[in-house]
């Protein structure tokens, strides 16, 4: 290693390109002048400049997420860092790798409530993996290699670095590319082999089992052993919001999403089962519903976290296995070499007729034409291919997309799952496109979620990002008023957003793709169009004013107290 | 609720204590007591955490506490097992002669230190487990405590 003289605007560049960086969102300001003179001419590291901060930090998420490289946003001090702050807990409650830098005031100004100076290190510390103050250029070469290792690696996350005016701007002799970890961040990724061993042979002996695949199946990359995993033990799976691609939607042992909005089946093989395997999932009370007693009621339940902290937080595990998702099956399927695997021909001929239920159900939806938003999700399943990548919003549009979106691979279902951040889709998609150029991006997006980051049309505009905002337009906050019709006697306090704007003028106003789609059956041609245009599109599609996603899970409810369950088909 | 002891090897970082409590904070835990100091490792502090909370709290803030990427080491005490001391400065008001003499024969037999004495009052320092601490006080209220200063526990393993 050779030592330099170079100023810490150099060192960061210099790490974030050891680090393998090749994009970076943000937007510039006085406390960043140094570290953006040094991006000015660097061409290894593209910087997308984002109208919106927040959007900075959901793009590097989405980002994160599609290709599973850790992505980079940043921001200047004060109101650049705090306008940050819910992009970045979006991030972390979702385990999604992101290293934030922001600017800071001078170190000799910290503390004097200088001009744009708020305390970034205290204000992000919850909302965080981890994060750092640097206060000496010298420490930047160790921290930003820190930084990146503590936030993919592990249980994934967010890791902030602060960093003064003065930090970036004066100049040291330095060694770049230190390969020391912090001493006390050592995350347990090796499964025990007893606790597979275990895991395996109740799972070989179950009569009804089933796999609970979270988000932690796709961010270790698991998705093809949990497939082999099903297949080898005729195990029903099911998923959590998070774990959306985990295995194809559409395999004949996937009975779909589980929890609050899930499908009944998915909730009836929790309800049924005898062995549950949870890879890879914190067991969110979305998930679960609220009575606890009632989840998985008869099964030994096997839950694998990389997160030791995860386990037996909310449910109570029979066999707990703290460690990489993906070395946990494999284990598991090797340990299942010696095991004689239990006939369980009655469980998979119930398995069938519940995702044959399922599949008819959505189908039923589609002839039925009662509601237009799940027709709507049910064409953009049709029409998209494959790998086509879907964004959602947060609420009722995200919800349809849950339930009738038919994910077929991992990596193209990007939600806000822990913090439910509306807005997050759109910059989300922004930072999809930019991870996977070749693949079709949409954002599923309700018109109150949309405006609330819809500025970034104008980043997408710039910069040739062509994605497709489908705007679920019913002019309500429709989510809250679906539960202020249900369970608050239909008094819509708030929810309804009057008719402005005009979205197709909006998107236009931008320079992007617009048009109006006012039936279900206009959609494909509508989408045809948008992508056909090689610009960015808005396409507002009216919906009934008052869908209503159901079957759900009501307040207070258990797994199996679903209502809305009429259309469902019983099986 | 019974009271528990954990004590913490972590990288002396400015922060750390707020990273630290703010955990707590995070998951609505009680912080009775908190202590940090140096210890024999340099650029480490150790921390001793007492929280009244039951056993599978405790395991539940255990692990947190492990999560916490400058906490290196995470101990349960067993409360049986470990040494236990607390040290406690109170200045007791001391109204005649036949008090203060009552005062420093109580001080004498539970070894408490006279530090200082003036015309009408005497401090106090005493160093002993907590609930001896806490019987101290409680004599001493009947003379009337004007001020009462105690550090919070720190604790050592026998066997850790």
């Amino acid at each position: 290693m050779t030592v330099k003289k170079l100023s810490g605007a150099e060192i960061v560049v210099e790490e974030l390109k050891n680090e393998g960086v090749k994009v970076a969102f943000g937007i510039p300001g006085g406390a960043l002048l140094d570290l953006y003179e040094v991006l000015y001419n660097e061409t290894m590291i593209k910087h997308i400049l984002m109208r919106h901060e927040q959007c900075a930090a959901h793009a590097a998420d989405g980002y994160a997420r599609v290709s599973g490289q850790t992505g980079v946003c940043i921001a200047t001090s004060g109101p650049g860092a705090t306008n940050l702050v819910t992009g970045l807990a979006t991030a972390n409650i979702d385990s999604s790798p992101i290293v934030a830098l922001t600017g800071q005031v001078p170190t000799s100004a910290i503390g004097t409530n200088a001009f744009q100076e708020a305390s970034t290190f205290t204000i992000t510390m919850p909302i965080t993996k981890h994060n750092f103050l640097v206060m000496r250029t010298e420490d930047l070469p160790r921290v930003i290699h820190n930084a990146f290792y503590i936030a993919s690696t592990g249980r994934k996350g967010v890791v902030l670095i602060d960093l003064p005016k003065d930090v970036q701007a004066n100049r040291v002799d330095v060694e770049l590319h230190p390969g020391d970890t912090p001493p006390g961040y050592k995350p347990n990724i090796i499964p025990n082999k007893v606790q597979t061993k275990k895991a395996a042979e109740t799972l070989a002996n179950a009569e009804r089992p089933v796999i609970l695949a979270g988000g932690g199946v796709i961010s270790s990359g698991a998705t093809d052993e949990l497939r082999n995993l099903a297949e080898t033990l005729g195990a029903g799976v099911v998923t959590t919001l998070m774990g959306k691609g985990a295995i194809p939607e559409t395999h004949p042992l996937s009975l779909g999403m589980a929890g609050m909005h899930g499908h009944i089946y998915a909730n009836r093989a929790l309800n049924e089962c005898d062995a549950l395997l949870a890879l890879g999932t914190r067991f969110s009370d979305r998930l679960t519903g609220w009575q606890l007693d009632q989840f998985a009621p008869d099964a030994t339940i096997i839950h694998v976290d990389v997160d030791a902290a995860e386990i037996n937080k909310n449910i109570p595990v029979d066999i707990p296995i703290v460690g990489d998702v993906k070395l946990a099956i494999s284990d598991i399927l090797k340990w299942l070499e010696k095991e004689c695997i239990r006939d369980n021909s009655v469980w998979q001929k119930r398995l069938k007729e519940m995702h044959a239920a399922c599949e008819e159900c959505i189908c039923d939806v589609w002839r039925a034409g009662s509601s237009t938003s799940d027709i709507l999700i049910k064409e953009l399943s049709n029409i998209l291919d494959s790998n086509a990548i879907v964004t959602t919003e947060v609420g009722q549009c995200q919800m349809f997309a849950a339930h009738y979106y038919m994910t077929r691979e991992p990596r193209t279902f990007i939600t806000s799952g822990g913090l439910g951040t509306m807005g997050f889709g759109f910059p989300a998609a922004i930072g999809a496109k930019v991870a996977a150029p070749d693949k079709k991006v949409v954002d599923i997006a309700g018109d109150g979620s949309f405006l609330m980051t819809c500025q970034d049309l104008a980043t997408c505009v710039e910069n040739d990002i062509q994605v497709v905002v489908c705007i679920f337009d019913n002019r309500y906050l429709g989510m809250v008023r679906q539960w202020q019709e249900l369970f608050f006697d239909k008094r819509y306090s708030q929810t309804h957003l009057g008719i402005t704007p005009d979205f197709v003028k909006l998107g236009e106003a931008f320079g992007c793709y617009a048009e109006r789609v006012e039936k279900p059956e206009d959609l494909k041609s509508a989408l045809n169009n948008a992508f056909e245009s090689g610009k960015p599109a808005v396409l507002d599609m009216i919906v009934g004013k008052e869908d209503k996603v159901l079957p759900m899970i009501p307040p207070g409810g258990g797994i199996t107290n679903m209502i809305g369950t009429e259309r469902c088909k019983h099986v | 609720m019974q009271t528990r002891v954990i004590s913490l090897l972590v990288e002396d970082n400015p922060g750390v204590l707020t990273r630290m409590s703010g955990m707590f904070t995070m998951r609505g835990i009680n912080i009775s007591s908190l202590t940090v100091s140096p210890c024999e490792k340099e650029g480490l502090s150790r921390m001793t955490v007492a929280i009244k909370g039951s056993e599978s709290e405790l395991e539940k803030v255990r692990k947190q506490l492990s999560n916490l990427i400058e906490v290196l080491k995470v101990v349960d005490l067993d409360v049986h097992e470990s040494i236990i001391r607390d040290l406690c400065l109170m200045k007791v008001h001391t109204r005649n002669t036949e008090a203060r003499t009552e005062v420093m024969q109580l001080a004498e037999s539970y070894n408490a230190k006279i530090v200082h004495a003036s015309f009408d009052s005497i401090i106090l320092e005493l160093t002993a487990e907590p609930e001896r601490i806490d019987r101290f006080v409680e004599l001493m209220k009947h003379f009337g405590l004007k001020q009462l200063f105690r550090t919070g526990i720190t604790a050592i393993g026998i066997d850790y």
